[in-house]
């Protein structure tokens, strides 16, 4: 039990508190809660969490707030909860250093999966990390720039290869336009979203059995992209 | 200046009638001269004014004297009868020139003030019925430019957003303006009025009239006042009005699933659902499925919210429509297997700049509408195409026409063509659509179609003066 991952969760709404601790409590995660930013703020210095689940609206500070000042001392996996059609505040706080985020109302299993994601990750950053990423019948070899379908090579351009490198690098992560066109055009092109989406869809059609539905490669509306690779 | 010529052709006018009288002088007897001269004075008076006509009755009474008076050419009288013909005559000459002067300056002021009243019910029947700040400001700066004269008009208008309104068009000149005339109403000062003009001065008369014309003006301006107060205290009864309806729609609504999700969730807690029983999963389901729908109802009611009050702003961004379409179908999957959902969209439609979410959920609402009323197994289909300089697409489905006559108000808030009790929902999803297709700059309607209904919106294709920008050149690795 003292080797199970610790997760701080900061609302200040008691029910989801409550059905978030019992849930992930059943799932054997040591939880911690707490209802306001300053208090998660503590306890997050106190306890050093492995993930941060963070409310982005909080009674007493901005979860904004909250994300940048947890950002300024640990590396830990920050997901952030917020409401529908808060699009702006979600990208601010992945921009911000946030790993991921959670659309209240949410099923229990989306959240298991962005814990699963995080924990991975975390994992990923401080041990060796694989450069071959594997989704369904896609293979990407990141050090040897090399992707294949099943057994045949895919023919990339560079810049589809840079997107789709740096997307299969942080699979399971949502990745925000910004981050992505800054990483693969430069921060002079961070805001062509237009580069994006047609280098999207030239890369699922080489990739996705059905471009219009993908399956490795989803859009986070409004957001961004993820790719989604094996467990 | 024009003084001067005036007494100069009065003095011409009395020398030339004094010497054909002193040509006449041994034939014409000097009282006839002396009546005949009163003439040549009333004339004058009458065209140039009183003070050359004084002046004038002095200088003839003195050359009357002097040349038809005997002794001639000299201003002595030796005859009583001369003396009392000279003292009438100047009696005489005076008070004509008075009587006709003031005669002609009391027509001139009942002119002056005709014109006045004139320029004043001009101005009142321009202002008549106007309720907005700046046409009022425009028509009285046009007004105060026309009786003035004046070098420009600057009209500064206080109030909730004030504004300065000026003419000429050109920027009033730096100097201090020659006349200030505040615009004063019974609850305060709304403004005031700033006139530039260099000569000639502004007489008390016309600074009167625009005196006049600034209370009009105020009218005016607290009319408009009191009219947008009335437009707003009507647009709060109405949606108070519009709230209600919500409310108890809305209350309906909630209480279909939540009576569904209470069901569900007591029986699981009670005993009379063993742990293997298939219903357990049944009733699991049903309060998954009914907590979407609450949600689903929840967002509609908030998108409603920001539309009526102007919050919904698309973030418009470069996006594929297809990929939008795509995502929407691959969501909506589970609820579509009873019909038949085409998509022509081709290939090289050009990129169009709106909100992602936001048009995902147009393509939500107008499928869902087209799932609710068509009947099983018929297709519902969506195409774009590029029309002149916007997108149009369609989402048409086999489902009932609607009646022609009320093909517009499908989208109003509520409205149904079917009885309400047939069909779930909040009647909200239509309107939402109308409201984001117009944040986006676009048009939304609905067209019979000979088997059915289809729902047209267009895009802009220019967003912000610009198309997407051309992509960088890409290099092809071996």
């Amino acid at each position: 039990m003292s080797n199970a991952p610790h997760i701080l969760v900061i609302d200040d709404e008691p029910q989801i508190l409550r059905a978030i601790r019992t849930i992930l409590t059943e799932k054997q995660f040591k939880v911690t809660i707490a209802s306001r930013g300053e208090e998660g703020l503590t306890l997050a210095a106190a306890n050093e969490p492995d993930i941060v689940i963070l409310d982005l609206g909080l009674p007493d500070m901005d979860g904004l707030e909250v994300c940048t000042r947890l950002r300024e001392w640990t590396q830990c996996p920050i997901i952030v909860l917020s409401v529908r059609d808060s699009e702006r505040e979600k990208v601010a706080a992945l921009d911000k250093g946030a790993d991921d985020y959670l659309t209240k109302p949410f099923g229990i299993e989306e959240l298991l999966a962005r814990v699963r994601v995080a924990l991975r990750h975390s994992a990923r950053a401080q041990g060796t990390q694989s450069s071959v990423v594997k989704a369904g019948r896609l293979t990407i070899d990141l050090a040897w720039h090399i992707v294949k379908l099943g057994e045949e090579e895919v023919k990339l351009t560079g810049t589809e290869h840079k997107l789709l490198a740096y997307l299969a690098a942080n699979h399971g992560r949502v990745l925000t336009h910004q981050s992505i066109l800054t990483n693969v055009w430069g921060p002079a092109d961070a805001d062509h979203t237009e580069y994006l989406r047609v280098y999207m869809r030239q890369l699922r059609k080489k990739l996705e059995a059905d471009p219009e539905r993908p399956q490795y490669i989803l859009t986070e509306p409004g957001i961004g992209y993820r790719f989604i690779a094996d467990e | 200046m024009s003084h001067f010529w005036q007494y100069l052709r009065s003095f011409v006018l009395i020398a030339f009638i004094t010497a054909i009288f002193f040509a006449l002088r041994d034939v014409l007897d000097k009282t006839l001269i002396a009546l005949i001269y009163l003439i040549p004075l009333g004339f004058i008076t009458a065209f140039w004014g009183l003070g050359p006509g004084i002046t004038s009755a002095v200088l003839t009474f003195v050359t009357f004297n002097y040349f038809f008076i005997q002794p001639y050419h000299t201003f002595a009288v030796h005859n009583p009868t001369d003396v009392v013909i000279l003292i009438v005559f100047l009696i005489v000459a005076v008070v004509v020139s008075q009587l006709i002067g003031r005669a002609q300056a009391g027509q001139a002021m009942a002119t002056a003030r005709e014109r006045e009243a004139t320029q004043l019910y001009e101005l009142s029947v321009a202002l008549a019925g106007l309720h907005d700040d700046h046409a009022i400001a425009e028509i009285l700066a046009k007004h105060i430019q026309a009786i003035s004269q004046g070098e420009a008009v600057e009209l500064n208008i206080m109030g909730a957003q004030p504004f300065v309104f000026h003419l000429p068009e050109s920027d009033p000149p730096t100097r201090t303006p020659e006349l200030i005339v505040p615009i004063q109403a019974v609850r305060g000062v709304l403004g005031e009025i700033r006139l530039w003009r260099t000569a000639p001065a502004i007489s008390s008369g016309a600074r009167r009239l625009l005196q006049t014309f600034a209370s009009q003006g105020a009218l005016a301006l607290e009319r408009a006042l009191l009219a947008q107060a009335e437009s707003r205290a009507r647009v709060l009864e109405e949606s108070d009005k519009l709230k209600s309806a919500i409310l108890s729609s809305v209350s309906h609504e909630l209480r279909t699933p939540l009576s569904t999700i209470k069901a569900a969730a007591s029986s699981l807690r009670g005993k009379e659902v063993g742990w293997d029983s298939p219903a357990r999963t049944e009733l699991i389901a049903a309060i998954d499925d009914e907590a979407d729908h609450l949600n689903i109802l929840v967002g509609n009611l908030l998108d409603m919210s920001r539309i009526e009050s102007g919050a919904l702003k698309p973030k418009r961004e470069w996006n594929i429509l297809s990929e939008i379409v795509g995502s929407v179908l691959a969501r909506m999957k589970h609820l579509a297997e009873e019909h038949r959902i085409e998509v022509e969209i081709p290939e090289n439609l050009p990129l169009v700049s709106v909100d992602y979410v936001q048009m995902e959920q147009v393509f939500t609402n107008l499928l869902s509408n087209s799932l609710k009323y068509a009947p099983a197994n018929t297709t519902i289909c969506i195409r774009a195409h590029v029309e002149e300089e916007t997108i149009h697409v369609q989402v048409s489905n086999q489902g009932p026409q609607v009646p022609p006559e009320h093909l517009e108000r499908i989208f109003d808030k509520f409205y149904r063509t079917t009885a309400a009790d047939r069909v779930t929902g909040t009647g909200l999803g239509l309107s939402i659509c109308k409201g984001i297709i117009e944040a986006h700059e676009g048009r939304i309607w609905a067209d019979n179609l000979t088997n059915g209904l289809a729902f047209n919106f267009t895009l802009p294709l220019i967003w912000d003066g610009a198309t997407p920008s051309q992509l960088p050149i890409d290099m092809e690795t071996e």
